[in-house]
């Protein structure tokens, strides 16, 4: 097999796993502190993909006029971009846990999650009514390359996955090295312990919808500044793949939803080689088919995921 | 009651006298808009004509629509005469009249008027359904607001002698004969003004036989049709002699269960829901003696229907009957993932890979691709005639695919199963659309049969079974329809049934008390997944061509807000919802579309502002805010089953009581009286 296809499916790989974990970790938070599948997590990182096509627009980067060159100018803007779409995302992800999910607390646990549904379906046609229903393109950003061998390594992916290992880290450490990570800890083992030992329960859960959602908005920066084009039901197709992520590391838990991002990026990518013989069209056709077979077979197999523990279930 | 003395006839008592205001105020209403305002007295006018002359250019040439028309207008009369019967026998005239009145309006005439106002069956509905929903909102914000606390039913439970079964009888005809005379008296003073008028009709001098025979016949009828419906009212009553008439349930030892006696076993929550059927109660229009007749009434309706389309709504049969066979599978499925959903309580998102399932099945049978695939030639003729097993076959493969699929998530809890059906409903469309030898891909299957049936020339007539004539798709899925609410039914109440409702409420206390459930939960994918493969079949059949272009998982989110709006676990919940998304989406929606496109509209404003902007596109925006605030204001659905209900309002109902108590706590009285063995 021609080594040159695999690094360069390799490098696809990370920096599309890069981007899934980021969206894995917002699932595997909520998840972990109030047992609820957040559907409309994907959909804020659809949200986070227009803002950020109107940050590069505010920031003169447009897809009609791409800059030629790269300058340090680029990277303020950047990283600019970036953060407002950390915070933009993160205060949707926050009031759409006010007004949907809170008053739901103490429901069947199926109510919030047909609410989640429901927020679903409104940011998508919110999208819609913001963007269009037509694929809408990223201006391209001139981040140069490197040539290995014959393959050309975009110095744009290495930034993905190296932004997206920073932002791993940093949530690493706050979860488990600082008082709020410990508060969210606790929040998640047992929220009424947790609300007698004086953590402020509420606060704590609005805080953890505040960084998944606002992790999903840098994804979605990140995204746009890797691929092309974005669409307003993109939030739904990489929400799906995120949770299989999440679940594939073991929902819950912080470093398998990174682990199942990566090894969800890796196959993604690498089904491409699968020949037309074997399925019809080639691989690429049968990705979504394929990734989501992967997540019914953990599920069946191995629901606790690759790192997570079996949970007994509270009686 | 304390009114042992059977009324009079011609001067009933003061309280009796109330009772028919109310009562007569209430159904006139309703019935005189129909009868005056929509086509009710054009129709039986013409009836009448065409019956008698031959002169005219008439509505009913064929005699088979004729017939229709007239049972339905006959069986329409009589049902609100047994009705008023009914009522006025079984109310317990507690409730005031203006509440009686409001309800009656808002749920009855609004629906009319709204119907002939935008003239057109579904879209009224629909519309209604929002007027509903905020009127009950208000309704419960003035009851709060007045600290009106209306009178529970089940503080009068008494048991009745025959005397009091007798005077409720007697009550019934009254309540007719009197209801029956005010209408023929209206009716004839509506004809007089017409003719003053000049109507063209009444220069046809046979209609005023019509016009005097109606005048006579009606208190007649009404008398006897009113003693029917205080019969029917005398049935419900707790009587003396064990149970209401009906044949008395003995136990082993052959001693009489009486109702009353039933009822006290019961806990309070169902007394107050049993004590609802019960005459006398406060809320006679909900009760399940008044049910029987609005039933009556709706399958009469939606049988001769075809017929009626007409009359009711003018031209443009065809496109609606059509639209109603749609609607039909709508309801199918919503039905079919009632049980997954709201029986069994398994969050399904990806129903329509069922239905998927069940279109191709037939698809592939029933068309040129079974000879491609499998160079099997069945004769052409013969074809149409293998939907009637295929729709069985298609059914049962997908409640196969239903339980295969079903099978491995059964450990996983209820959101690791919604994420899961959520994959397999993105996967099957994926797989038909790129298994392009068997199913050709996005080009899909055209040309498949449509059903075909028996005749008999000069006894049963040949059916003409194609899309331009939708009459044949209108009664296939009547019956469709029928035969799955019946088997919803009876599966909701039997041993599964009650099985799959515990395991909702409880999984782990459900298997404790013995409840297999890997077998339960299989057979709750099954049967949903049987009803969806109905429905495919049907909707293969109907439209004649399938693409995998018409499915999409955003339709699993669809059928899954039918369920949730109507009501979770409720079947005629579940009904209203598919109607509701139905008109929502394939009537009001691009209606609105149409409207805005059109210069001469107001509504031609939002072009102007927004150029881009379609309804359309705002379609899942609608149905998430109704999943999101239903959930959040009223999570039991619009027609909540009587079980949810309680749930949900129990500890309003059952409110602790003040001063329960009658020690101080630290006192030795207080010890004794908690203190537990």
């Amino acid at each position: 097999m021609n080594p040159e296809l695999i690094l360069s499916l390799l490098v696809l790989g990370l920096a599309t796993g890069a981007i899934y974990a980021l969206i894995a970790l917002g699932y595997t938070m909520v998840y972990g502190i109030i047992e609820l599948i957040n559907f409309a997590h994907g959909d804020i990182f659809m949200i986070g993909t227009l803002l950020s096509l109107t940050m590069m627009n505010v920031f003169g980067i447009n897809a009609s006029a791409p800059p030629k060159v790269f300058t340090f100018d680029l990277i303020w803007k950047l990283a600019i971009g970036c953060l407002a779409c950390f915070l933009i995302c993160a205060v949707l992800g926050v009031v759409i846990e006010r007004l949907a999910y809170r008053p739901l607390r103490n429901a069947p646990r199926l109510a919030p999650l047909i609410s989640a549904i429901g927020v679903s379906l409104i940011l998508q046609d919110g999208g819609k009514l913001w963007k269009g229903i037509s694929d809408i393109p990223f201006p391209s950003i001139p981040l140069g390359f490197v040539t290995v061998g014959s393959v050309r390594i975009n110095f744009v992916d290495i930034l993905v996955i190296i932004l997206a290992l920073v932002l791993m880290l940093a949530l690493q450490f706050l979860v488990t090295r600082t008082r709020m990570g410990k508060a969210m800890r606790a929040v998640a083992q047992d929220r009424d312990a947790a609300a007698l030992m004086g953590v402020n329960v509420n606060q704590i859960i609005s805080l953890t919808f505040f960084i998944g959602a606002g992790l999903a908005g840098a994804a979605a920066f990140i995204y746009s500044i890797r691929f092309s084009t974005t669409k307003f039901t993109i939030g739904y197709e990489l929400g799906l793949i995120a949770f299989t992520c999440a679940v594939l590391g073991g929902i819950g838990n912080i470093v398998g939803a990174m682990l199942g991002g990566l090894v969800i990026g890796l196959v993604g990518a690498f089904v491409s080689l699968i020949p037309p013989s074997v399925l019809p069209n080639g691989g690429d056709a049968w990705r979504n088919a394929v990734i989501f077979a992967i997540l019914i077979l953990i599920l069946v197999f191995r629901p606790s995921g690759i790192l997570g523990q079996q949970v007994p279930e509270k009686v | 009651m304390s009114v042992s003395m059977t009324p009079r006839l011609l001067a009933p008592g003061r309280d009796l006298r109330a009772l028919l205001v109310k009562w007569i105020v209430a159904l006139l209403v309703p019935v005189a808009i129909f009868t005056f305002v929509w086509n009710g007295e054009v129709t039986f006018n013409d009836l009448w004509l065409t019956l008698l002359s031959q002169s005219k250019k008439l509505l009913y040439r064929d005699p088979v629509v004729l017939v229709q028309v007239g049972i339905f207008m006959l069986v329409l009369y009589a049902t609100t005469m047994l009705l008023a019967g009914y009522l006025v026998a079984a109310d317990s005239g507690r409730r005031s009249n203006w509440e009686i009145w409001a309800d009656v309006f808002f749920y009855v005439v609004v629906p009319i008027l709204l119907i002939v106002l935008v003239n057109h069956l579904l879209i009224g509905l629909g519309l209604s359904v929002a007027v509903f929903a905020i009127y009950a909102f208000v309704r419960g914000r003035v009851v709060k607001l007045l600290n009106y606390i209306p009178p529970s039913p089940r503080e009068d439970i008494q048991v009745f002698d025959a005397a009091q079964r007798r005077v409720v009888i007697s009550k019934g005809k009254i309540g007719g004969f009197w209801f029956s005379t005010i209408l023929a008296l209206i009716w004839v003073l509506a004809d007089v003004a017409f003719f003053l008028a000049g109507a063209a009709v009444f220069s046809e001098n046979s209609l005023w036989i019509w016009v005097g025979l109606r005048t006579v016949l009606f208190p007649v009828l009404g008398y006897l049709l009113g003693w029917v419906g205080g019969w029917v009212a005398a049935r419900l009553t707790l009587s003396e002699n064990g149970n209401g008439g009906a044949a008395s349930n003995g136990n082993g030892n052959g001693r009489k269960v009486g109702r009353l006696r039933r009822l006290q076993q019961l806990s309070s929550a169902r007394i107050a829901e049993e004590a609802r059927n019960l005459v006398p109660n406060d809320l006679p229009l909900q009760s399940r003696g008044a049910w029987r007749f609005y039933l009556i009434l709706l399958i009469v309706f939606a049988l001769f229907y075809p017929a009626l389309d007409r009359a009711l709504f003018g031209s443009g049969t065809a496109g609606r009957l059509s639209g109603y066979g749609d609607l039909g599978y709508y309801v199918i499925l919503a039905l079919g993932l009632n049980i997954v959903v709201g029986f069994a309580g398994l969050l399904d998102l990806g129903y329509v890979a069922f239905f998927v399932i069940g279109t191709y099945s037939w698809a592939l049978v029933g068309s040129d691709q079974l000879t491609a695939l499998t160079s099997i030639v069945i004769n052409p003729q013969v074809l149409p005639w293998l939907f009637w097993p295929m729709l069985i076959v298609s059914a049962l493969i997908a409640a196969l695919w239903g339980v295969l699929l079903g099978a491995p998530t059964l450990r996983l809890r209820g959101d690791y199963l919604a994420i899961v059906t959520l994959g397999f409903g993105e996967i099957i469309p994926i797989v038909f659309l790129q298994l392009e030898k068997v199913t050709n891909g996005s080009i899909g299957i055209a040309g498949i049969a449509a059903p075909a049936t028996p005749s008999l020339p000069p006894l049963i007539p040949a059916i003409e079974w194609s899309s331009f004539n939708p009459t044949p798709f209108y009664y296939l899925i009547m019956a469709l329809i029928i035969f799955t609410i019946f088997t919803n039914v009876r599966l909701r109440d039997s041993r599964l049934g009650r099985a799959w409702i515990a395991i909702r409420e409880d999984e782990i206390a459900a298997s404790s008390s013995g409840i297999n459930l890997v077998r339960t939960k299989l057979f709750a994918f099954g049967a949903g997944a049987f009803f969806s493969g109905i429905a495919g079949a049907y909707h293969a059949a109907k439209l004649g061509t399938v693409t995998p272009k018409d499915f999409s998982t955003t339709d699993s989110y669809m059928f899954l807000a039918m369920v949730v709006i109507g009501g979770i676990g409720s079947i005629p919940g579940v009904i209203l919802g598919a109607i509701v998304v139905y008109s929502l989406n394939v009537l009001i929606i691009p209606q609105l579309d149409g409207m805005a496109g059109d210069p001469q509209n107001f509504l031609h404003f939002i072009r102007d502002i927004l150029p881009a902007f379609r309804f359309q596109y705002v379609r899942n925006l609608v149905f998430g805010l109704l999943l999101v605030c239903i959930m959040i204001f009223r999570p039991e659905g619009l027609i909540p089953s009587a079980r949810r209900r309680r749930e949900l309002h129990r500890t309003a109902e059952e409110a602790p009581e003040v001063g329960t108590l009658d020690s101080v706590p630290g006192t030795p009285g207080f010890e004794q009286e908690v203190r537990v063995e």
